[in-house]
């Protein structure tokens, strides 16, 4: 047997399985938004064409919609981001119950984000909530504040629960990248008299750049498609004010029960999301974010 | 040892061969743990009365209960009982995945001793039969005359004007006291329902929302001023109940923060869990201007899925389920009303003041007209997220009254509730 085809019989079962695993769901999404399938007609689904597509943009709430998933997702990326590599620099050294420390802080990590949501709810319910009974006690607030329920309020409460969140996610991937960093550079670094500042944007930032690019990429998308913490402490609410794209996806599903635009809105955040991995891969390539 | 080894082998064979275990597959719906339990232990019942069947329980969480149905009985994949709700039944039994229970109940005799309305609610779609209710589910004024008696309230409100008069009285913020239990998402539909049709005083006994003249009651000029009215009582509640569903609900109430409550027979054991006894009592639906109120009767129950291998033995179970003694074990402890007239007269869990509220609105049809929702209208399940939306932009000022009436009418005239 010819070596190539070895190769290719190789690695056959790998693309049958990416074949069965992605691109099938995927081309079944797509296949299922271009039709009217609801709970109604589950086993008689009919094509209608770009119907479902037209219904979305044409809601008068898709422009808030959009503009909520794009508050939520860079200033929850920012935030876990800028929180982690500090969170990941101050780890880096070592001290006394460090590794406490650390299962502390990377404890959220390890909850189901629809438990942190429900969790959250009651910490933040404005009438029972441990966070306003805290408050009021410090003498910050004078009556409860409705986190979840006042609109000025509700966003950020959902943005900076996922904060706290994602924070380890941050901090675990780029204190192994700062691990991985030579002691020699620091040492060199320290004789020629660079200060902490210096050494973190000489050598440290630089050092551990592409682990940066590539958790900014993966969290964008996953908090994009991560409608857990919002689900769990407001569905969205109130009034649509922390609405973003993957709840109304689920909304659409769970309440309507209409699989068709449920497909429609998935293949828009699939979209969206295929967008923007292309021309940050493109700006990257292009070497845009050079420190 | 060669020849125990190969008898015993022999016997375990045997065995396996001739076993006649059937496995029949029930999927809940409402799942809590609370329920389960109940559930369970009335399954073991089941089988040891029946040797040789097994029920197995699936219980999803919730949330994702109606699509896991939905896609197992869309796709047949091996299920037996389905739990089926009055809001999902006719989506569930238009997928033709359904058994028409018409011949079973026709064979049997707790059809002589149904309640009256739960052979109709049965019945909801196409007027065929696709699953025996087990529990029917009114709402009902719950209270606290501890709390209410502290402001000088000796008497539950009787109509929707006392009840905001009581709840104004009854509200002090800065003391984190408040006067009633609102519910502003998961499904809230049902209650501002109930306030905003008892203004009125010819709604149509078939629907919830056409008034007896065949007019959808939203472009009536009662439906804004009920409307007007549940924002009034919006103030009287936590301005966070505009994000509460049941858990909150129910929770404000135990806690005696808001001391009125709408809420169905289910809250019962959940409240008997969690109160003492007698610090909650339950009084009928405050009547309104219109001099009425309009409670619809819920349901849930249990149908057979078509292709089921063993329906017959299905059927048995569903029997055995709303046998007197089994319905009434169901509705004591998980709290809600029997569907059948002999448990109300045997047990006397029924007779007590508990479920005062209930029997007072059964018993005075002048005051209580009971109704139905369209829920064979394939729009419904989209109203209720188009329902809990605008009504959360009225209640944060964000939408006029007016202009929520006037979406609602269009959507059901788009839905096709009104006859052109």
């Amino acid at each position: 047997m010819k070596k190539s085809k070895l190769r290719f019989l190789m690695l056959l079962p790998t693309f049958i399985l990416i074949l069965f695993v992605n691109l099938y769901p995927l081309a079944r999404g797509g296949v299922i938004s271009f039709q009217r399938l609801t709970v109604f007609n589950l086993n008689n689904p009919r094509f209608i064409g770009w119907s479902n597509y037209k219904t979305i943009i044409r809601d008068p709430d898709f422009l808030r919609i959009l503009w909520n998933t794009f508050i939520w997702i860079t200033l929850s990326v920012t935030f876990q981001f800028l929180l982690g590599l500090i969170l990941a620099l101050l780890l880096a050294k070592s001290f006394p119950g460090r590794g406490l420390y650390m299962g502390l802080v990377f404890y959220p990590w390890a909850l189901s984000g629809f438990a942190i949501g429900l969790l959250w709810s009651w910490l933040l319910n404005g009438q029972f909530g441990i966070v306003n009974d805290i408050l009021i006690r410090l003498g910050i607030l004078k009556f409860p504040v409705g986190f979840l329920s006042d609109e000025r309020f509700a966003m950020f409460s959902v943005i900076l629960v996922n904060v706290w969140y994602g924070i380890p996610f941050f901090a675990i991937m780029l204190l192994a990248a700062i691990q991985s960093i030579p002691r020699e550079l620091y040492e060199a670094a320290e004789i020629d008299g660079a200060g902490f500042w210096r050494r973190l944007f000489s050598i440290t930032l630089p050092y551990i750049r592409p682990t940066i690019y590539n958790t900014i990429l993966l969290r964008t998308i996953w908090v994009m498609n991560f409608p857990d913490i919002i689900y769990g402490m407001t569905r969205g609410g109130p009034a649509g004010t922390t609405n973003i794209l993957a709840v109304h996806m689920i909304n659409v599903v769970y309440y309507r029960n209409n699989f068709g635009l449920a497909s429609a809105l998935g293949m828009i955040i699939a979209s969206i999301m295929t967008v923007f991995a292309v021309i940050y891969l493109a700006l990257l390539e292009r070497g845009e974010f050079e420190l | 040892m060669r020849k125990l080894v190969f008898f015993l082998a022999v016997v375990l064979v045997c065995g396996l061969l001739f076993s006649q275990q059937i496995t029949l597959r029930m999927i809940q719906v409402f799942t809590s743990p609370l329920r389960t339990k109940i559930l369970e232990e009335i399954i073991s019942k089941f089988e040891a009365q029946n040797p040789g069947v097994k029920i197995e329980l699936i219980s999803p969480p919730y949330e994702t209960a109606y699509q896991k149905i939905y896609l197992m009985v869309s796709a047949e994949e091996p299920l037996d009982i389905v739990e089926v709700g009055d809001w999902s039944l006719s989506a569930l039994a238009s997928m033709g995945k359904l058994l028409s229970l018409e011949s079973y109940l026709a064979k049997s005799d707790l059809v002589k001793y149904f309640v009256p309305g739960v052979l109709e609610a049965a019945r909801t779609y196409k007027g065929t039969a696709y699953l025996l209710p087990n529990a029917i589910y009114v709402k009902t004024l719950f209270y606290r005359p501890d709390v209410i008696s502290k402001y000088g309230i000796t008497s539950p409100a009787k109509t929707m004007d006392e009840l905001l008069e009581h709840c104004r009285r009854l509200t002090k913020p800065e003391i984190g006291q408040f006067g009633f239990t609102f519910r502003g998402k998961g499904y809230p539909t049902a209650f501002i329902d109930i306030v905003m049709t008892s203004f009125f005083d010819n709604i149509d006994p078939n629907c919830m929302y056409l008034k007896k003249d065949g007019k959808l009651i939203f472009e009536d000029p009662r439906a804004l001023e009920g409307l007007k009215f549940y924002i009034e009582l919006y103030k009287t509640a936590p301005k966070d109940s505009i994000n509460w569903g049941f858990d909150e609900q129910v929770n404000a109430f135990a806690s005696g923060i808001t001391p009125y409550l709408f809420q169905d027979p289910d809250t019962v054991g959940l409240l008997n869990e969690i109160m003492k006894q007698g610090t909650y009592k339950t009084a009928p639906l405050p009547i309104g201007r219109g001099g009425k109120a309009y409670p619809t009767i819920g349901f849930a129950g249990w149908g057979i899925t078509s292709y089921s291998k063993y329906k017959d033995l299905a059927w048995k179970f569903l029997e055995f389920f709303n046998s007197p003694a089994i319905n009434a074990y169901w509705c004591r402890e998980y709290g809600a009303l029997p569907v059948d007239m002999r448990v109300y007269e045997q047990d006397p869990f029924f007779k007590s003041e508990t479920f005062h509220g209930w029997t007072a609105m059964f018993e005075d049809e002048k005051h209580y007209q009971f109704t139905k929702y369209p829920l064979d209208n394939e729009a419904w399940s989209e109203w209720n997220e188009l329902h809990e939306t605008t009504m959360q932009q009225v209640l944060l000022g964000k939408m006029k009254p007016e202009d929520a009436l006037r979406v609602w009418a269009d959507f059901w005239k788009k839905a096709g509730l009104v006859k052109k």
